[in-house]
């Protein structure tokens, strides 16, 4: 008997296979990414240069003006920026997390492999929003989530989804620590009431463990007393519990935290975060005393704690939004010509697609096929009775 | 940690690997290749990464002739190109030309699946890019034999016995005890979905309409299921289920395999429901409790309410499956989700173990003209029926409720 464990089916997610990367690796991949759309840039102003001067010969045109590109640091804040224009519009359409926080996964995914001076991050987040609600089943028709949006068109948030899709490689999963911190919670409240397992490395039994709870050293104030009752510890838990979900929802999607740690580790820190001796606590009642697992994962649970620490605050301050004003004056100058119409962009493509075969005639017949279909479809009664294939 | 009751076929012996461990496996798996192949320059030039990995994805395989078409789909039989002896099926969604709000539901559902499941009972989803017309292209593992309807149907062709039925029901069971091992609900398990690979394996396929678990207190559409194979609780019109429904259907492929004719083909949502109380018996509260508060539950007259159906009756009907086999259908097919049996528990149901054992792959009876059959499959959009009046209305219906 083979065992499967949570690990292995983890390792064969593309969240894993696709989507997890080392410091480094992350790093170099951005500068890939940078450098690669800056060539892109400087390729497409040249060429805009050189058929400016092929039309008027005789004007005294200068070589290309060297271009000031956007660096890696310039492009994450941009990136993060619109991050949370996303959330902000995602609790303005009232859409529930997932939504909300896949959507902030695919526009940083999406910016992995591309740049702000390749596509304004501006111009992606509808898409990805909506791109969410499609695939984290919370469907919302594209009239009424355009009628949501304050100045978009239906084209505008359809256009870049192809794209969009692409740089995703066409993956369209992405695993939250959300749940993960729920049942940790139920967990923990039935440690804290006497319910719990026993821990079957150690021996102690639920009573002890439950006691343990309420001797646990108090968040912060060394001095100040302890909980004294079981009652007290549901209260610290109820409180660790709902520090952790708001880091989860925050600094968890704004950080780099889903490309370098696993769901799971992602919920245990925002424990540690919110209650570092209640969370290790936790992690005793499940390993061994001395365990080289457990030292690896508290190293692990630290620096991710670290790190969600780190996050920009959700409403960024004055002088964040200068330096954002100041990027996004400096991209102005410095954005690729030709990507800048993705809607005319998506157009041509499509037009470009219709040669691929299908000639006027059978995309016609085919067309009044499918409404003959749909209208019968619309029939409560369904179609006639014997009618195969609308014939 | 979960406990599989099959033999899998990978990931055995990397049990213990640890966080850090993980991590390195993670920079080397991981792969967003740097500009290390640099293809020729100029064409490249502007091209972004991921247009540049699509296009690599793109040009590893060559469509041959096609298979089939439909107004979703169309279906080619295809090769990679540095190996002309390979077989794919390449499955063109037609982006475009149907649906306005860009990519439909139906292929971002069996794209996002089938991208997360691997497993020898799942068809495999090989690749996925797009062409220049911006149709999704799905490479899928190539399935030449058919599916189980094949036959099923072909009962003067293809004689079979409960060693075939227990090696079919056997790799249907993984199957779907490993979408909810991922905690992913198929929602519409029926002979035609299941493929049959060149060796004789059986392959869930077509997951356009499957998604995850709901959150807790989060609706789902009762809108799915090919009716047939559609548990009572989704008649009933239940927006909070589990794993469940998909048991009921793979009870009903179970009858179905046995009987060789569809075992509840109910006309419409309503004669489906009397089928049912005919066949398992009528849903009441002393049997299923709770069952009258959902929204589509009808009152039974008490002189018409059918008795739930004992082991003689079913021994009556199925008693080729023998009093083991019979036992494991009943249990699949209980009125009552919650006590019907799991995915596991199917599995790990003694009947697996007792006599007759199920027979070897290679000794499943096969028929030809499976190629077509694939084609013909794979063209259909999630949930479709090519005849039967009511179900195009079904899916009408299912669009505007789908969440």
């Amino acid at each position: 008997m083979a065992i499967l464990t949570e690990d292995d089916l983890y390792r064969t997610s593309t969240q894993y296979r696709l989507w997890s990367f080392t410091r480094e690796s992350l790093s170099s991949l951005r500068c890939t990414t940078n450098e690669s759309a800056a060539d892109g840039v400087r390729a497409a102003l040249y060429g805009q240069k050189a058929t400016e001067q092929s039309s008027k010969q005789d004007s005294n045109v200068s070589p290309t003006p060297e271009v000031d590109y956007l660096s890696v640091d310039e492009e994450q804040k941009l990136v993060g920026y619109y991050c949370i224009q996303t959330m902000k519009f995602a609790d303005f359409c009232d859409f529930p997390t997932n939504v909300k926080a896949t959507a902030v996964q695919y526009l940083k995914r999406f910016y992995l492999s591309n740049s702000p001076m390749t596509y304004h991050p501006k111009e992606m987040m509808p898409s990805a929003l909506f791109l969410a609600t499609k695939t984290e089943n919370h469907y919302t028709s594209l009239e009424s989530f355009v009628s949501m949006l304050p100045k978009a068109t239906a084209e505008d948030v359809v256009a870049p989804e192809f794209l969009l899709t692409q740089g995703l490689r066409f993956t369209f999963d992405v695993r939250h620590p959300h749940r993960g911190l729920e049942g940790g919670f139920m967990d923990l409240l039935a440690l804290a009431t006497g319910k719990g397992q026993s821990n079957p490395k150690t021996g102690a039994s639920p009573a002890q463990l439950q006691q343990h709870m309420i001797d646990l050293e108090p968040v912060t104030d060394r001095g100040k007393k302890m909980s004294r009752s079981a009652e007290e510890v549901v209260r610290r838990i109820q409180n660790a519990h709902s520090k952790a979900k708001e880091l989860l929802k925050t600094s968890a999607l704004l950080t780099d935290a889903y490309f370098l740690y696993t769901p799971s580790q992602i919920w245990l820190s925002s424990l540690f975060f919110a209650d570092e001796p209640l969370a290790r606590f936790y992690i005793d009642s499940k390993f061994p005393t001395q365990s080289p697992l457990k030292s690896t994962l508290l190293t692990a649970l630290q620096t991710c704690a670290t790190l969600l620490r780190s996050s920009a605050s959700a409403d960024p301050e004055d002088s964040e939004v200068k330096e954002l004003k100041r990027i996004d004056k400096k991209l102005y100058k410095c954005r690729n010509p030709e990507k800048i119409d993705l809607v005319g962009i998506n157009k041509a493509q499509k037009r470009e697609g219709h040669e691929d075969g299908l000639d006027e005639k059978v995309i016609k017949k085919r067309k009044m096929e499918r409404e003959k279909l749909e209208k019968e479809a619309e029939d409560i009664f369904g179609p006639a009775l014997g009618v195969k294939d609308g014939k | 940690m979960a406990v599989s009751p099959v033999v899998t076929h990978e990931a055995t012996s990397n049990v213990k690997v640890t966080a850090a461990k993980a991590k390195s496996l993670a920079v080397r798996t991981n792969s967003f290749p740097h500009k290390t192949e640099a293809p020729p320059e100029k064409k490249q030039g502007g091209q972004e990464l991921a247009e540049r990995l699509n296009h690599e994805t793109k040009e590893k395989y060559v469509k041959d002739k096609k298979l089939g078409e439909g107004t979703y789909a169309i279906v080619y039989l295809g090769h990679l190109k540095a190996d002309p002896l390979s077989k794919v099926a390449i499955k063109k969604i037609k982006v475009n030309t149907e649906y306005r709000d860009g990519l439909s539901m139906d292929a971002i559902r069996e794209v996002k699946y089938l991208q997360e499941l691997s497993h020898p009972n799942i068809i495999a989803l090989h690749a996925v890019f797009s062409s220049k017309n911006q149709n999704l292209n799905l490479v899928l593992e190539f399935l030449p034999l058919g599916d189980l309807e094949m036959l099923i149907k072909d009962s003067e062709g293809i004689r079979y016995g409960t060693a075939e039925v227990k090696a079919w029901m056997g790799m249907l069971g993984r199957a779907v005890w490993f979408c909810h091992e991922n905690f992913v609900l198929h929602r519409d398990i029926k002979p035609n979905n299941l493929f049959i690979a060149a060796d004789g394996e059986v392959k869930l396929a077509d997951f356009g309409l499957a998604r995850s678990f709901s959150d807790p207190y989060r609706p789902m559409t009762y809108q799915v299921i090919t009716r047939w194979y559609r548990p009572p609780e989704l008649l009933y019109g239940a927006r909070f289920y589990s794993g469940a429904v998909d048991v009921w259907s793979m009870g009903t492929v179970f009858a179905e395999l046995i009987l060789r004719v569809p075992f509840l083909a109910g006309n419409t949502d309503i004669h489906q429901l009397e089928l049912i109380c005919q066949a398992v018996g009528t849903p009441t509260e002393e049997i299923w409790p709770g069952v009258s508060k959902l929204e589509g539950y009808v009152g039974y007259e008490k002189a018409s309410i059918v008795p739930v159906r004992g082991k003689d009756f079913y021994l009556a009907r199925f008693g080729t499956a023998g009093p083991v086999g019979v036992d494991l259908l009943m249990s699949m097919l209980a009125l009552d989700p919650r006590k019907r049996s799991t995915a596991r528990q199917m599995l790990e149901h003694r009947w697996w173990t007792s006599d007759p054992r199920p027979t070897a792959k290679v000794d499943l009876p096969r028929k030809g003209g499976g190629l077509e059959k694939m084609g013909d499959d794979l063209k259909r959009r999630g949930g479709e029926v090519e005849d039967g009046r009511g179900n195009k209305v079904a899916r009408k219906l299912n669009f505007g409720a789908t969440k």
